[in-house]
């Protein structure tokens, strides 16, 4: 059963209380209970969630579905995420992705065999400028190109 | 009170109304999928598009409120190009199963494409597969490839609800309706989202697949199960009852009605129901046409001294009004309420469900004490237990199901010398009795119920499904000495 830290808790409460929606704290809190959880968010997490702040888990879940940023499943160590939205995709960023897959031998999604390594698809990182865009855990890695690429992931041991 | 131009045509509407309500109240029409009078606006389907003059963009009317002198309409060329874009957009991943699809022939989409479709598909993209057939729980199936994201449905059990099971889940063109962790849809009300679905999303496990609708006839008439007395649309054709939904009526079911409310065609149809009169005699029991049956119960309760009558809350006023005025005349005045459920009687859910699971208690009550009868059950209880009642008349439920105490009622009737049963339906506790007699079910006559608060509604006649059967109308003719029986026949769907 997960259950937040007392910390945990507490931010969560501060979050309820700061706006006057309080479907507003959703995403703060679905963010301390990834930190919490080894970068993702369980199903148990989000009954855990609904019951500390009475909002339904169906609506919990819409925002966990909605946003790229929530893993709904345990990740590799290096969470590459591909930005694949329109101007990224102009930029290659889909066959970037197809290629950084095939390397690593792994399906989007899928946590690679050392447990190194998991891809996905994110929509737009808010980086347009520096397309194609490429954010690993929470670094971000600009006009990425599968020459860079490839460093990139020599250098992630 | 502002007014506003609706294609030409003036109208005033209430303070803060919008555009959408001011075409309804002309009557001129407008497409929408996510507006719905009962449930907060959500202004996602754009379907409702108009041109409001002096305004250079067209707005959807269902959140736009009239402001006085406004000029709006929807039959401009730029209009129809606007909803017919839309259309397409709604379209772009639609399966198109019609055939299979249960909501054929009551279908917005379906409806739409007659006045709004292009015709003529101009996607050359594959489309978004999604989850066909998932079961949301005991009553609803759900297929997210037809859905349109109206959000009625969410905003129902947001809403009226408050039990919050349905959410949309995804993003663009793979949202999806569902529940939490596929968590089922059960909450006492579920089957008004399959009526608010303006496609076939959500479809009714009750009847799907069991009838095309362009095949069902329909009458207006008030629910029979319990005191609300919600207002029903029943549809049915010559092989039976189908389903019932619920009809708006601000006094009394709002938009809604319950899921148990929607079984109550089943008892109405044939292979549930008491077909002829049964007398048991000493060779077995002997079959007889109602009217021959009641005859001879009419001579049999002549040589009674000591008669009773029984009546549950699930006849029409009118039939308490004459039956207990021609009971009491010729037997005097032992008449009793038999109330099914005492402890949970005066329950209330808070939505529209109540505890008195009979249509019409009030009705009878008001009868009982216009004619000045005061009884009590105990009285009943001591008297049949000593033996003093001969002769027992009981005016049994239809709806047995909501008679948990059916069985150890009957057993207690039965320690009166003799048992008549008044029933529309077959019952394996009725085998003893001495008289069964086929009654008419609330389908298929005229009358009044009285709901919980007072309000008298009727019902509305439809098709005859035992068509010898009698009512308490009837039966008092009977008693009164007429061997003449009115069966009335004539109705609007004729006989099944
Ligand atoms: S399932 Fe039906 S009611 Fe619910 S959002 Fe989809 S189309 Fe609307
Ligand atoms: S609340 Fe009562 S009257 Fe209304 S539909 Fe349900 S059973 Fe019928
Ligand atoms: S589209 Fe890729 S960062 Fe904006
Ligand atoms: S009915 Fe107005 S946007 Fe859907």
């Amino acid at each position: 059963m997960f259950e937040l830290s007392p910390e945990g808790k507490e931010l969560v409460k501060k979050e309820l209380a700061r706006y006057e929606d309080k479907y507003s704290a959703i995403i703060p809190s679905l963010y301390q209970i990834q930190k919490e959880n080894e970068g993702w968010v369980s199903p148990e997490a989000v009954d855990h969630l609904s019951e500390l702040t009475g909002i339904p888990h169906s609506h919990i879940n819409e925002v966990l579905k909605f946003y790229t940023m929530f893993n709904l499943k345990p990740t590799g160590k290096y969470h590459i995420q591909v930005c694949c939205n329109i101007t990224c995709s102009m930029f290659q960023a889909r066959e970037l992705t197809d290629d950084l897959c095939q390397k690593l031998g792994i399906k989007e999604g899928e946590v690679s065999e050392d447990g190194r390594f998991t891809v996905s698809r994110v929509e737009c990182l808010g980086s347009c400028d520096n397309a194609p865009a490429v954010q690993v855990n929470e670094t971000y890695h600009d006009n990425m190109t599968p020459e860079k690429m490839d460093t990139l992931i020599s250098e992630l041991k | 009170m502002p007014k506003c131009t609706v294609n030409g045509i003036e109208v005033e509407v209430k303070d803060g109304a919008t555009v959408i309500e001011a075409f309804m109240k002309t009557n001129e029409s407008i497409a929408h999928y996510c507006w719905h009078p009962g449930l907060s606006v959500a202004g996602v389907c754009r379907m409702c598009m108009v041109e409001i003059e002096g305004n250079p963009r067209l707005q959807i009317a269902c959140n736009t409120p009239v402001q006085d002198g406004m000029v709006v309409y929807n039959n401009s060329e730029k209009v129809k190009e606007a909803v017919e874009w839309t259309l397409k957009f709604h379209l772009i991943n639609h399966p198109l199963d019609c055939p299979i699809c249960d909501q054929a022939g009551e279908c917005g989409l379906q409806e739409y494409y007659m006045s709004h479709g292009s015709y003529d598909s101009e996607m050359a993209e594959r489309k978004v597969k999604k989850h066909k057939v998932v079961d949301l729980g005991e009553k609803v199936v759900l297929d997210t490839e037809r859905c349109i994201l109206c959000s009625r449905c969410v905003r129902f059990t947001d809403e009226v609800t408050k039990t919050n099971e349905l959410g949309i889940f995804n993003r663009g063109d793979r949202s999806e309706i569902g529940t939490f962790e596929n968590r089922p849809l059960n909450n006492k009300y579920s089957l008004n989202t399959v009526d608010i679905c303006p496609v076939g999303a959500l479809t009714s496990k009750d009847f799907r697949f069991r009838q095309r609708v362009w095949f069902l006839k329909s009458f207006e008439t008030i629910c029979q199960g319990c005191s609300a007395g919600c207002n029903v649309q029943a549809y049915y054709n010559e092989n039976g009852f189908y389903r019932v939904k619920p009809v708006p009526n601000e006094e009394v079911n709002g938009h809604w009605m319950c899921d148990e409310g929607r079984d109550v065609y089943k008892f109405a149809n044939k292979e549930h129901r008491l077909v002829s009169g049964i007398k048991k005699e000493d060779s077995g029991l002997s079959h007889m046409a109602p009217g021959a049956a009641a005859v001879q119960l009419r001579e049999d309760l002549s040589d009674t001294k000591k008669a009773a009558l029984v009546l549950t809350g699930q006849y029409t006023t009118e039939e308490y009004l004459k039956f207990v005025d021609s009971f009491t005349k010729n037997y005097g005045n032992e008449v009793y309420h038999w109330i099914n459920n005492p402890k949970t009687f005066d329950d209330f859910d808070g939505i529209l469900l109540r505890g008195d699971k009979n249509p019409n208690t009030v009705g009878l009550l008001r009868v009982l004490e216009g004619k000045g009868i005061k009884s009590s059950w105990a009285d009943l209880e001591e008297k049949l237990n000593s033996g003093q009642i001969e002769h027992l008349v009981v005016a049994g439920p239809e709806n047995l199901a909501v008679f948990p105490d059916l069985e150890e009622k009957v057993t207690l009737f039965g320690q009166a010398q003799k048992l008549t049963v008044l029933t529309p339906v077959k019952s394996k506790f009725y085998e003893s009795a001495d008289y069964q007699i086929p009654m008419k079910s609330f389908m298929e006559k005229d009358g009044t119920f009285v709901n919980h608060k007072g309000i008298e509604q009727k019902l509305g006649r439809g098709p005859i499904v035992v068509s010898q059967a009698l009512t308490l109308l009837d039966l008092s003719m009977i008693l009164d000495g007429s061997d003449f029986i009115s069966v009335n026949s004539a109705s609007m769907g004729g006989s099944l």
